[in-house]
Order: structure tokens, then C-alpha cells, then sequence
């Protein structure tokens, strides 16, 4: 069971109470949420806060595919996983990004969250531009997308 | 052909708007694509090689959501995604 989808921050917040009621089963003993929040310094600049910009068909594309090779890879089945991405502006300490995963065993669901998270840094298309204490901003470097 | 670019992230500096209008020839490709968006940056940018930089390393998403690589034909109007290097959570 997924849920996935891009939160449009000029339009509603994220929340975490959506994660965990998604997630809640008495088939699972082994539930992780991770927070994915903006963090105050970036390579010595102090950072106020990030605009997040994001292809969301595609991020929802990438969010379906790799919840499918969980099936595969991880041979995972059983599980449940909720993602949602922020877009626009995130300040200081608050939430971009939440993965749940509820699985029956923890060590499933250990591996089935850094799986997810890792491959999201790695294959969707979700932009940062940071901004800083002395009013620059910049978009970061980021990997390129590979194509075949 | 005309062909709406949609810019995404660095591409972004591009245009006050969320996407660039390029002429392109007929059966031209993904490669092509990328010569005339970097021609533009050389006429409107004076050849920025922070931007040309940014397109030499971007990948290209057809109208469908596919990634699509240098050598697929364009065909007709239509729009494309510009994919600069990504990385978000």
C-alpha cells in the first residue's frame, strides 16, 4: 500500500499525523517515520531556510517505481509506505520530506526506509535553492539524472 | 517546430516565466534541442557558463514523463521538460 504525493506549501502543510494514521496497522509490529528537515549550515554558509522546486509527475512516477522495486530488490511485500515532498519555501527546522514505513519485522523496516530515502536523493527530481543569513540564495549542484 | 521548454530548478534563471519558447527544425533531436537552448544563452546571456554548464548537464523529459535521451526525434510541437542535476529530500 503507497501514498504518494507532492504538498504544495501556498496550498496546505505537511503533516505527520497524515503519515502515522496511514501507516497504523495491527498487521505491522515494525513502523519508522523519517523527517527530512532543513538544516541551519551548508558547506560553512548559515542557511535560513530552502525553496524546494519539483517535476511532480515525474517525482510521483519515481516515488511509484521505487516502492515496486522494494518488491524486488528488498523482497519486501508486506509493508506499508506513505511519502510526501514539500514544494516552496521551508524555513529553518522545518519538514521537506516524510517517509513512514510500516513493515511486520523492524529489520524490513530499517532497510525498506534508507531504501527509500537514498534512492529519492538519487532519481527524483526535486530541486533546493538555499538561502542564506547574508541574503544570498543559490540552487544546488545536485546529480544529473541518468539517461539511457 | 516550437517547442514550450518547462524549466525546472537552475534552469529556472532562464526566464522571469516558468518555461522558454525554441524553434527548432524539423525531425530535429534531443541534442539539437540542447544546441539551440545553449544558442540562446550565448545571445541572451552573453554565454553565462554557469548556465551553459547547467544545460550540457541536464536531462530531458518528453510530454508522456519519460526521460529521453540525446537521440530522440522530436516530432511535432510540443513541450519538454528541462531536468538540471537533481537533489532533493
Amino acid at each position: 500500500m503507497l501514498h504518494a504525493k507532492i504538498v504544495d506549501l501556498t496550498k496546505e502543510k505537511i503533516k505527520p499525523e497524515n503519515a502515522e494514521e496511514f501507516i497504523a496497522s495491527s498487521k505491522f509490529g515494525a513502523s519508522i517515520v523519517f523527517y527530512g528537515t532543513v538544516r541551519e549550515d551548508n558547506e560553512n554558509k548559515k542557511v535560513t531556510g530552502i525553496t524546494y522546486d519539483s517535476h511532480d509527475d515525474l517525482v510521483i512516477k519515481s516515488f511509484k517505481e521505487i516502492y515496486e522495486e522494494a518488491d524486488k530488490k528488498l523482497h519486501i511485500k508486506n509493508k506499508s509506505v506513505f511519502i510526501e515532498h514539500v514544494k516552496g519555501y521551508v524555513a529553518l527546522g522545518e519538514t521537506s520530506i516524510i517517509v513512514a514505513v510500516a513493515c511486520p519485522h523492524r529489520s524490513e523496516a530499517y532497510d525498506l526506509s534508507r531504501y527509500i530515502i537514498e534512492e529519492i536523493k538519487k532519481r527524483s527530481p526535486i530541486w533546493k535553492k538555499e538561502h542564506y543569513k547574508n541574503k544570498d540564495s543559490e540552487w544546488l549542484k545536485g546529480n544529473p539524472i541518468q539517461t539511457n | 517546430m516550437k517547442i514550450k521548454l518547462e524549466l525546472f530548478g537552475a534552469s529556472r534563471d532562464l526566464s522571469d516565466k516558468n518555461f522558454l519558447e525554441i524553434n527548432i527544425k524539423e525531425k530535429s533531436s534531443i541534442k539539437d534541442l540542447r544546441k539551440e537552448i545553449i544558442n540562446y544563452v550565448n545571445n541572451k546571456f552573453k554565454g553565462n557558463e554557469s548556465f551553459k554548464k547547467i544545460i550540457e548537464t541536464s536531462a530531458f523529459c518528453s510530454e508522456d514523463n519519460n526521460i529521453v535521451s540525446d537521440k530522440y526525434k522530436i516530432i511535432k510541437d510540443q513541450k519538454i521538460g528541462i531536468i538540471p542535476p537533481i537533489g532533493g529530500g
